[in-house]
């Protein structure tokens, strides 16, 4: 198990400590106690004994003090027989090791034979070796900033060395290609290092490509640490000596990981044990335990045995780095403004789908090790095998993978198809699921568009908008009449599922609701509790919805709500709701009624789908949409009606509401529900048909529909009453609304 | 009984800002009532205008505009040297329009340069002004920073799409930001969670939440001002509790009712510079009286009549 890693740190560690103790007090006897030690160019003396501890390491007397903690903080090797806890003692035993590294690279600064290139941003031709050290302050601050603004995602450093040159350019390339700084130093068993091996391969090295060698041995690894720790101090503002701060902030921006390639010896398992102090894991391609269990990194601490080719992948996934990708490789532009663009038949070369072809757009989730990032296929003809003026079917198949990924995000990341494509001048995307239409211009055929292009679109544009949640995400497209028709037997499959998930959640069963606050730009007291049961006004937001545009962004108008103990069941009132909605209101309101028109109404923003108002002479409730311009039964037309329901305000006998609200069980149940809609629009209620026949069968009131006035049967409610009394509706009979209030 | 007026007490204080550094440094903000209302709560500091500069004028500047500048129009040191020594600015805004990709496309070394020539002329802090092209704002205000390390400027407009980079320069180099948002309380919020994300401390930020000139919108913006100083007082909102700043010049100088001479429009009378001076100091008093703590305005008449204002208001 781990703990032979763990017990190897330790060995490994004192080893060091050992050793560096002895090279200390060597260097005490030749140049004495006050003799000055530092890194070039730096205020942060030995950077990773300052950051954790405060200490200012000025000359080799004062690595003395150090010393003593190096011992204090070294543990005994655990013992095979018994079972005693072994990553704290590891993970104090690798600092240890670490602030010893710390002093012997210092002590490399002493003397004439430093074998450093002196504060050089790149190793040139005519020095004498390749290894550049401690960075400066002038390049740390030039390069940190770089991981403060998120053009350098993080850092890899990189010990031992490759299996060749050329396997180490691969991996140096497709560490750059990610625009991740590699840190890198040490040697395998049989004196190569990583960084000789890219000079040999012709790489260019250095701080200006990102590939900064920074020495030969095992302790120069540290100046990796270093850098992260200054970075902390610089751009985190942490205070020298605060560890907890230093140690987290490095965890949580820096992104920094350590690959080991080839063997790994006791000391480079000591640096491992210290750098998981920083959230720092280890990735090797050799066959050694791992030390799985997740706590102090993000995800694991050391994962072994991936090969070479797989490692980046592997360490990108396992720090949790985010990539994101700043240009989209496709042969026509990009933008927002392109969304609208239409394409005339003239101007087409290929249809795809629609209604005289067939197709598919669906996106669904899988293990991580199962999907590969950026990995784009077409079955079929692609596009130089179609004539202009072509049709062909359409499957957009979407492998998507995410360590935070849910399944509930599917079916919101495959509705951004349609916004994503649309952006690329020369595709025109129409629909969704099993409806989706599109275009492809001649122009963009002209300019060398293939179908891989749509996988280089969503791929890009997945990672930068949502890779809060996605880390992978491969594209299949699909032009094979019958692949089209196989794989769109498992789609539809899914989607019936993927309904009925959510309409098999309820609000009863759901601990967390989600804000929405997205208004408050004109409706400043105005907030959306979205429940399973009652989506957003708006229609465009469900629960699911909110749910992940939190994951995304947490710092977004979608918060969560732990809904707390039932105030009032009717109603829909919640100990945590209402705790929330007070501040969230401005103070406003003091009360929230998930179910209610009349007792504490949701307020309203102006975005509603359609009112919902009371008709206290037929005791039931009408709904108008945004559609419908006539006159209703209330006095109102809907403008009229929205001047006054919306702006943020709470108004009784009043509420805004999503036309798929009215399907909801949740609809207005505090006064009666379905069985109180007795007036609608007669377009709202034809499309909403289906929802009222389905409600109307489980109130008992199968035909409920025909009982439902529209504008037709009148529109005041002397004549409604008229045929609502003819018709048998439910609400004449129901509970006085004027008693509810 | 004897009258007593009734006064609001608010939970929350606006936070500060300093422009500049040393002796020349300049404090906004820190109000703890709202805009001039000193009877219900202390306003250590009053709102201070930044005269503007700009590296290249447009031809289309019409005479009234160029005329106070005439002598130094074509060299930004000499024009901000006199907005300092003639006219009394208390501190400088340069606009950098020579940048922007669609005219002269002067680079980042250029403008970074510019910079650090003016710091030497000038007396008083300086806030540069990009030239609102989002991505080359990030390229030459980060190059700004970087060469004027420690000078405490004040850089921007950092939007959404481009602050990343702006605001970690600035946190690098030891410089302050605009956070600007398009006329929206939760973006402005928003804004401001993202940049102290980065690390930029909250003293470091200004907002500005787009400025409107007069009959060009400036009641949105007034309103959105409003809103972010209630936030920032009434509900302690810590998020909105930074100071803001106001682009007013550039937006009143292009208004038809001010680029239009009497003979295209004979409505609007003959003296074009006088109507130009109190279309500039009017949206610059309805920002003022929303709640900006730093306005950035061109003609040295409309400044002195805004300041005459601010200084009888707080008095």
């Amino acid at each position: 198990m781990s703990k032979q890693v763990i017990g190897a740190g330790i060995r490994g560690a004192n080893v060091v400590v050992d050793r560096v103790e002895g090279k200390i007090n060597a260097a005490i006897e030749k140049y004495g106690k006050d003799q000055a030690v530092a890194l070039p160019n730096t205020a942060y003396y030995l950077p990773v004994i300052y950051g954790i501890t405060g200490e200012k390491v000025e000359t080799l007397g004062d690595m003395l003090p150090i010393m003593e903690k190096c011992r204090q903080l070294l543990a005994d090797v655990p013992v095979d027989n018994c079972w005693t806890p072994y990553l704290g003692p590891g993970l104090d035993s690798g600092m240890a090791a670490l602030f010893a590294f710390d002093m012997e690279e210092a002590l490399k600064y002493l003397g004439d034979d430093c074998p450093y290139l002196a504060s050089k941003e790149d190793p040139e031709e005519t020095d004498a070796d390749i290894w550049l050290g401690a960075a400066d302050d002038i390049i740390l601050r030039k390069r940190g900033v770089e991981f403060v603004d998120g053009s350098a995602p993080g850092f890899a450093v990189i010990v031992g060395a490759a299996s060749n040159p050329e396997a180490a350019a691969k991996i140096a390339k497709e560490l750059q290609e990610k625009s991740i700084y590699v840190f890198m130093a040490s040697n395998n068993e049989k004196g190569t290092s990583f960084a000789k091996q890219l000079v040999e391969a012709g790489v260019q090295i250095g701080w200006n490509t990102r590939l900064v060698p920074f020495g030969f041995d095992h302790p120069s690894a540290i100046h990796g640490v270093g850098f992260a720790v200054r970075a902390a101090l610089t751009f985190g503002g942490k205070t020298p000596g605060d560890h907890v701060g230093v140690l987290k902030y490095i965890k949580d921006r820096i992104f920094a990981f350590i690959i080991a390639l080839g063997p790994v010896c006791d000391e480079q398992y000591a640096a491992a044990c210290g750098a998981i102090n920083f959230g720092v894991p280890t990735i090797a391609d050799t066959d050694f335990p791992q030390v799985l269990p997740t706590g102090v990194c993000t995800y694991e601490h050391v994962v072994t045995n991936i090969p070479e080719s797989e490692i980046v992948t592997k360490a990108i996934e396992v720090r949790g780095l985010k990539i994101t990708i700043s240009k989209i490789d496709i042969p026509m532009p990009y933008g927002p403004a392109f969304e609208g663009e239409r394409i005339k038949k003239d101007a087409m070369h290929v249809e795809l789908g629609g209604p005289k072809s067939f197709g598919f757009e669906f996106a669904y989730s899988k293990p991580l090790d199962q999907v590969e990032d950026g990995k784009f296929t077409v079955i079929g003809p692609n596009i130089k095998d179609v004539e202009e003026g072509g049709l062909l079917p359409i499957g957009i198949w979407i492998e998507l993978a995410g360590r935070k990924f849910q399944e509930d995000f599917e079916p919101i990341l495959e509705r951004q198809c349609h916004h994503l494509l649309n952006g690329a001048e020369g595709i025109l995307h129409i629909g969704q699921r099993d409806i989706v239409w599109m275009r492809i211009s001649k122009k963009a055929v002209a300019a060398g568009f293939t179908f891989e292009h749509f996988g280089t679109i969503l791929h890009a544009k997945m990672h930068n908008e949502f890779g809060a949640i996605v880390d992978k995400v491969q594209v299949t497209i699909i032009t094979d009449a019958d692949e089209v028709n196989k794989r769109m037997e498992i789609c539809r499959k899914t989607w019936t599922e993927r309904d009925n998930r959510l309409s098999d959640m309820n609000d009863e069963t759901t601990e967390t609701f989600y804000s929405c606050s997205l208004c408050q730009s004109f409706a400043p007291t105005h907030v959306c509790v979205v429940t399973p049961e009652r989506p957003g006004l708006c229609g465009a937001y469900n629960w699911l919805d909110c749910r992940a545009s939190y994951e995304i962004n947490e710092h977004g108008p979608n918060q969560p709500i732990a809904k707390g103990d039932v105030m009032d069941e009717r109603l829909g009132k919640w100990k945590g709701v209402d705790e929330f909605v007070i501040p969230a209101s401005g103070n406003a309101f003091e009360s929230f009624a998930a179910y209610s028109i009349l007792v504490d109404p949701m307020t309203s923003c102006g975005c509603f789908e359609a009112i919902a108002a009371c008709l206290f002479a037929a005791n039931g409730i009408m709904v108008v949409d945004r559609d419908y311009s006539g006159e209703t039964p209330c006095g109102m037309g809907f403008s009229t009606l929205a001047g006054s329901v919306g702006g943020g305000l709470q108004t009784p006998g009043f509420v805004g509401i999503s036309k798929f609200y009215i399907g909801s069980k949740k609809f207005i149940s505090a006064e009666g529900g379905i069985k109180r809609l007795c007036w609608l629009p007669k377009a709202l209620k034809e499309a909403s048909k289906d929802m009222i026949d389905a409600r109307g069968a489980e109130v008992g009131i199968p035909n409920l529909y025909d009982m439902i006035a529209t504008e037709e049967n009148g529109t005041d409610e002397e004549t409604i009453m008229a045929f609502l009394t003819e018709a048998g509706h439910p609400c004449l009979e129901m509970e006085q609304l004027m008693e509810m209030m | 009984m004897a009258f007593s007026a009734q006064t609001e007490k608010y939970s929350g204080k606006m936070g500060t800002l300093t422009l500049g550094s040393g002796d020349q440094a300049i404090t906004v903000g820190g109000q703890a009532a709202m805009p001039f209302a000193a009877f219900d709560g202390e306003l250590p500091n009053k709102p201070i205008v930044a005269m503007e500069v700009y590296d290249v004028v447009s031809p289309d500047w019409p005479a009234a505009v160029v005329e106070p500048f005439k002598d130094v129009i074509n060299d930004p040191i000499a024009w901000a040297k006199k907005n300092v020594e003639e006219y009394g600015a208390k501190a400088i805004c340069l606009q950098l329009i020579s940048t922007d990709p669609n005219g002269d496309d002067k680079d980042a070394a250029y403008a970074a340069d510019l910079v650090a020539k003016m710091l030497d002329a000038i007396s008083v802090p300086l806030v540069v002004w990009g030239s609102g092209n989002v991505e080359k704002d990030a390229e030459v205000l980060a190059k700004i920073c970087e060469v004027n390390e420690g000078k405490n400027l004040l850089v921007g407009p950092a939007v959404e799409e481009n602050y990343k980079k702006i605001a970690a320069a600035a946190l690098g180099y030891g410089h302050a930001v605009v956070s600007q948002s398009p006329i929206d309380v939760n973006m402005a919020k928003q804004m401001n969670i993202l940049i102290s994300n980065l690390g930029l401390p909250m003293d470091k930020i200004i907002m500005e939440p787009s400025t409107a000139a007069l009959g060009y919108g400036v009641e949105y913006s007034y309103s959105v001002m409003e809103r972010i100083s209630l936030a920032a007082l009434a509900q302690n909102d810590e998020k909105m509790q930074c100071p803001m700043i106001n682009d007013i010049g550039k937006e009143c100088w292009k208004a038809r009712e001010v680029m239009l001479t009497d003979k295209e429009e004979p409505g609007f009378g003959p003296d074009q510079e006088k109507r130009g001076i109190l279309w500039e100091a009017i949206t610059a008093m309805d920002m003022a009286i929303a709640g900006s703590n730093l306005l950035i305005m061109r003609n040295p008449k409309a400044v002195k009549l805004v300041e005459e204002c601010i200084d009888e208001l707080m008095a």
